[in-house]
């Protein structure tokens, strides 16, 4: 409704005053996506001035092995799976690291009273401060994309997982230590499941916080593999707003998606089974 | 689900591990001490008391007087600061299966279906998957829930968490069953039904019960012996043999006549608490009709 409203005002403002409303300054919704669908290498009539008829794209070049020639070589579904893959990764390697320095200052109070403030503070530090430490230590490569969106996460990942593990009621792990659950079987039978509200919640935070780290990291820090960060840092390389507002609206489309979809899902079933919800 | 409950048994008694039962269960508290932050103020002194094999034992007394610190101390969640606790000659140290304890927030996993938490204990034994199924299957049929095998436990009444709880409890066979407040969070109807299946329960399996209460006719329509305790610290203060039989009928006067004894004696003890704690304005009486005469007490049987 909006988006039609916004589109006719457009479409009558360029044949009543060309001048007053330029498309290269703020779109309508047809150019965004005709942005879109043009990086989905899917060519459309709606008629952006900038880049009619089609989008512009070089091929050859990259599977030829030599760097590509053109911006334009990174269409919006390889943008995506190189985001999604570095996220993966990352994201996985930041629930070990930060479910260990959860449990751990759960487990152990000197340890949480020595950690918990710094991993607090790092928490606050936006991901992208990260960066320049990144690029002097790591250099400018896949490891230090994954290095920002580690920091950005992992600390979230622990003080909310730490924190959801000191709800665990002292009744669980009395009742099982009265039914016979030592050592790691209190661990693997009654405290690992009795986490699992917890745990999920610490995963949908720290799903939001990598995301978030990972766009920071691909829009700084320029590698050959190119994820939706690129896509965006080339849409204002080349001034295109269309480019620029279609990423965006791609970004928070995976962003809220994977939060609906799968974590918010992990997150009820479990609170279903626990009888919380 | 209440309609479904039987009051007395109705069932065949199962295989009887009376013989059994009857050699072991005898929980020894030797002048226990156990105070918390080095203040007289919380946690129980001095404590000598056996629970013989097969025996009833209810302790009441008011909050404060240490019940639980009481029960935990037989449970070996917690160690005493002096003196020894046994169980049948051997010293307790640790939680353990041998005395498996009902909580009265009843302490299920959620994560678990009532069945699965009765085979808990079983599993963590290291026993066979077939045998333990057949164990979960006699147990849960103990406390009339074979219907309920499989629902998760939020999906129970109370009174039904509670039966899942002294299922989970009973199918390790412990030697000594520890109650700490078990029906404290149940309404009264329920309450009394609990009671009625509690005791059909003990006279099947006679196990040991150390049950742990602040309600007198709790005690009363349940215990053979009833120990009184003291507040700051906890003390024992009398026991009180009940000498009816059971199974007992709760509306009997004479259950009703040593109700009124017994809350006379824990009376007098919460108002002393009342009074230490309390400003000067205000005198906490005992209730006029109260009567105490000693003389019958267990008496009239």
């Amino acid at each position: 409704m909006i988006l039609g409203l916004w589109e006719g005002a457009y479409r009558v403002t360029q044949v009543v005053s060309p001048t007053s409303w330029r498309s290269w300054n703020f779109p309508a919704p047809s150019h965004v996506l005709d942005a879109a669908l043009g990086m989905l290498e899917i060519p459309t009539g709606f008629g952006n001035p900038l880049n009619t008829p089609g989008w512009p794209r070089v091929h050859s070049d990259a599977t030829a092995g030599r760097p590509a020639a053109h911006v334009y070589n990174s269409p919006l579904v390889i943008a995506n799976l190189v985001s999604l893959t570095r996220l993966a990764i990352g994201f996985g390697v930041s629930i070990l690291i930060g479910g260990f320095a959860g449990l751990a200052m759960w487990r152990w109070k000197a340890l949480d009273d020595f950690l918990g403030p710094p991993l607090l503070g790092v928490q606050t530090l936006p991901s992208v401060c990260w960066v320049p430490m990144a690029v002097l230590v790591l250099g400018i490569n896949e490891n230090s994309i994954l290095f920002v969106l580690v920091m950005g996460s992992f600390a979230a990942i622990a003080i909310s997982l730490r924190d959801g593990l000191r709800t665990i009621p002292p009744l669980y792990p009395r009742a099982g230590l009265m039914l016979g659950a030592k050592g790691w079987r209190l661990y693997r039978y009654v405290l690992l499941p009795a986490s699992l509200p917890a745990l999920a919640t610490s995963l949908r935070q720290g799903f939001s916080f990598a995301w978030r780290s990972l766009m920071g990291a691909e829009l700084i820090l320029i590698v050959p593999h190119r994820g939706l960060g690129y896509l965006l840092q080339s849409g204002r390389d080349f001034s295109d707003i269309a480019q620029v507002i279609a990423i965006m609206i791609v970004m928070v489309l995976i962003g809220m998606l994977a939060d609906r979809w799968v974590f918010a899902k992990i997150q009820a079933a479990i609170q279903v089974r626990f009888g919380l919800a | 689900m209440r309609a479904t409950i039987p009051l007395q048994s109705e069932m065949p008694k199962s295989s009887d591990p009376a013989p059994l039962a009857r050699t072991r269960g005898r929980l020894r508290l030797d002048h226990v001490t156990r105070l918390f932050n080095g203040s007289a103020d919380h946690g129980v002194q001095d404590i000598s008391m056996t629970c013989e094999p097969g025996e009833f034992v209810v302790v009441v007394g008011p909050s404060g007087s240490g019940k639980s610190t009481l029960l935990n101390l037989a449970a070996g969640m917690i160690g005493p600061t002096s003196g020894t606790i046994d169980l049948d000659g051997q010293p307790v140290r640790e939680p353990g299966p041998d005395r498996s304890m009902v909580f009265q927030d009843h302490g299920l996993f959620p994560w678990l279906s009532a069945a699965q938490n009765i085979e808990f204990g079983l599993k963590m034994s290291g026993m066979p998957r077939t045998e333990r199924k057949d164990r979960v299957a006699e147990a849960l049929r103990l406390v009339h829930l074979s219907d309920s095998a499989g629902k998760l436990i939020h999906e129970l009444s109370g009174g039904m968490r509670q039966r899942v709880a002294i299922a989970r409890a009973l199918v390790l066979d412990p030697a000594v069953l520890l109650m700490d407040e078990p029906f404290a969070a149940l309404d009264a109807q329920t309450r009394t039904l609990m009671h009625a299946q509690l005791q059909e329960l003990w006279g099947q399996t006679r196990k040991t019960i150390m049950f742990v209460t602040h309600s007198v006719g709790e005690a009363v329509r349940l215990a053979d012996r009833i120990i009184v305790l003291h507040a700051h610290p906890g003390r024992i203060r009398k026991e009180i043999r009940v000498a009816l039989s059971h199974p007992r009928n709760f509306d009997s006067a004479d259950i009703n006549q040593l109700v009124r004894q017994v809350r006379k004696e824990i009376e007098d003890e919460v108002n002393r608490v009342n009074r230490s704690t309390a400003d000067a304005y205000w005198k906490p009486e005992t209730p006029a009709d109260m009567g105490n005469d000693p003389g019958v007490m267990g008496g009239g049987i």
